[in-house]
């Protein structure tokens, strides 16, 4: 099978509304998908559907051909878009809980990430700014050899110098073997990331294809598309 | 790089190699930097440039020895070639934009001229 | 699940054991006052009033400060890492309820035995621990005290995965997090359910296991027995405390059981983040 991710008629509703409405997307394997879309266009919905942290009201999702559980939670590497980690740990410890709970997890890789983001290991995660935390957060990521890779909102917040080291890190430590979905409203920081883009708006994707093909066919970048469809100045 | 134009990213770092070929700035049998290392300059996905690399060598403009990495062509006709299509694609650049500031061709023809031989004179 | 309670407990340690070195403090406070009895009226008894409001102030704080720990998980950005663990519901509750058992047990045991200590320290005439062993046992038997801690283990786990799931029921209920306190609701109401479901069960099946004899029967018929053997019948027999009711205990273990697997189901299949 070549898709990493299939996503089948996929609805999440909540009490009043409706989140993600019918979504269908396969994902190809070594393909960094882009999915844009506005604040509360159903990006965040969507991965944490992926990630196991939401329940779909209706539809299927398979990761690597399995549903979403234990099985897909080792093989899927997560950066959510908050200070996931443990309030009371240093760095150091952070480490230690990927290394003792992801088998994929490189640390030789985690301390070079470290050095490049201009953090060590002994510093307290309590302690971080915005920007830093970032950017531990995508290393203890990155450091993961996984199937696949999920990044929510990788920039939103950081300043310049954070955002570009953290866009290095994301092109230098992508691996052709595996799989990435990138979500954003940043995209001109972004586009030239990705193999295939995804516009998604109010729970409903309006647009998607190979980024190359849709730049050619519309003789645009991917930005002025993304200004088209969600009409931002 | 800041990719600007309205051109798919693959044309425009193709027209980046293109460029530094036909100037001399890169020579036949140099060798172009690995996919990863280049996508590492240009910020830009792998994927991408295994493309830019696959369309140069369909035009053969590059050719890719196994286990070696990706050269420019050694063949002088090819780069000849290219440098002829370069200053053609500015010559006919530079007439659609003379052609719409409303000179005509006897009036580009007298004004290169008189261009020349200041340029000749000084 | 033994790695996450590694870091649950790293997590925990450094708050709960500070709690603890309060909690012995004020002991010490307790035990130098009341042995100096001329203070006892004055500075003395303010003194032992704050650290008795302390010291129930303190062990209520290190529950709400354990209890919450689960409920952080369901409530705070943190769950974002718990939750995306490989790990499955049942091994998460399984730790969580294994480093909350953990804590009580060990606060528990310090608190006693720094008690013990104090006593020999403190007391008037010379105090000798093998008297007291031997009074305390000529009420209660080894086995009494086993089965009695195994039972007070087993309550405390029963309370706390009742606590744990009214959690997740209430997580999983009300979306809104600012009604999360409505957990506690749910757990009046479920803790009375099964309150009454037990009183009727221990009514509907009133047959009971004696520890000391291994005798099974309802009460009538273990109480004549114990007559019918002679005078030696003991106290603590007597009043009952160690005759276990079957069917209300096997309803516990039950109890115990659905409630843990409920929880994990809830946190692993339906909770939204």
């Amino acid at each position: 099978m070549s898709n990493i991710v299939e996503i089948n008629n996929l609805t999440k509703k909540y009490a009043n509304k409706t989140a993600l409405d019918n979504v269908n997307l396969n994902i190809e394997r070594g393909k960094v998908v882009g999915i844009l879309g506005p604040n509360g266009s159903g990006k965040t919905t969507l991965i944490k559907i992926l990630t196991g942290l939401l329940r779909q009201t209706s539809g299927e999702v398979l990761i690597d051909g399995n549903k979403v559980g234990v099985k897909t939670k080792s093989a899927v590497s997560y950066l959510p878009d908050r200070n996931f980690l443990y309030k009371w740990m240093r760095i150091e410890d952070a480490s230690h809980m990927y290394k003792d709970f992801y088998t994929d997890f490189d640390e030789a890789k985690f301390n070079e990430l470290l050095a490049f983001m201009n953090l060590n290991r002994s510093m307290k995660i309590d302690s971080l700014s915005k920007g830093m935390h970032e950017k531990l957060n995508l290393a203890l990521v990155l450091s993961r050899n996984a199937k696949l890779y999920i990044l929510d909102e990788p920039i939103a917040g950081v300043d310049p110098v954070a955002r570009d080291q953290i866009l290095d890190a994301i092109i230098n430590n992508y691996n052709e073997d595996s799989s990435m979905i990138i979500t954003t409203h940043l995209v001109r920081d972004m586009e030239s990331m990705f193999d295939e883009v995804v516009f998604l708006k109010d729970g409903q994707i309006v647009l998607t294809g190979n980024a190359e093909a849709l730049r050619e066919e519309k003789a645009k970048q991917i930005e002025e598309i993304y200004k088209e469809i969600f009409g931002e100045g | 790089m800041e990719f600007n134009s309205n051109l798919p990213i693959y044309i425009q770092i193709m027209n980046l190699i293109k460029t530094k070929i036909a100037s001399g700035e890169l020579n036949g049998g140099d060798k172009l930097p690995s996919v990863r290392e280049f996508s590492k300059e240009m910020k830009v996905n792998p994927n991408t440039i295994q493309r830019v690399y696959q369309e140069l060598e369909r035009e053969k403009l590059v050719f890719t020895q196994r286990g070696m990495g990706t050269f420019v062509t050694e063949d002088t006709d090819i780069i000849k070639n290219l440098k002829k299509d370069r200053a053609a694609e500015l010559i006919n650049q530079f007439f659609l934009d003379m052609g719409s500031l409303g000179f005509r061709i006897d009036a580009i023809k007298k004004m290169v001229s008189e261009w020349t031989n200041k340029e000749e004179s000084i | 699940m033994v790695k996450l309670m590694k870091y649950e407990i790293k997590g925990t340690y450094k708050i709960l054991l500070g709690i603890l070195a309060l909690v012995l403090i004020l002991i010490t406070g307790i035990y130098m006052y009341s042995r100096d009895s001329s203070n006892f009226l004055n500075f003395g008894a303010i003194f032992m009033t704050l650290s008795v409001l302390v010291l129930f102030g303190t062990s209520l704080a290190t529950f709400l400060y354990i209890v919450s720990s689960f409920k952080n998980e369901l409530y705070e950005d943190r769950g974002y890492l718990t939750f995306t663990l490989p790990l499955t519901g049942n091994q998460i509750v399984g730790a969580k309820l294994l480093v909350a058992m953990f804590w009580f047990f060990i606060l528990g045991l310090a608190i006693f035995l720094y008690n013990l200590m104090m006593i020999s320290i403190f007391s008037t005439s010379e105090f000798d621990f093998s008297e007291l062993f031997k009074a305390v046992g000529q009420v209660v038997s080894v086995k009494e005290i086993i089965i009695g801690v195994i039972g007070g283990i087993f309550n405390l786990a029963n309370f706390f995965i009742l606590i744990y799931f009214s959690m997740a029921l209430g997580r999983v209920t009300f979306r809104n997090k600012k009604i999360g306190g409505l957990w506690f609701v749910i757990f009046l109401v479920l803790s009375g359910l099964l309150a009454f479901i037990q009183v009727q069960i221990i009514e509907l099946f009133p047959y009971y296991f004696d520890i000391n004899t291994f005798k099974m029967g309802t009460m009538e018929e273990l109480y004549n027995f114990e007559i019918s053997i002679g005078n030696e019948v003991s106290i603590s027999s007597e009043t009952g405390i160690f005759k276990l009711n079957i069917a209300s205990s096997i309803y516990n273990i039950i109890e115990l059981i659905v409630l843990y697997l409920g929880t994990a189901y809830l946190i692993e299949k339906k909770i939204d983040l």
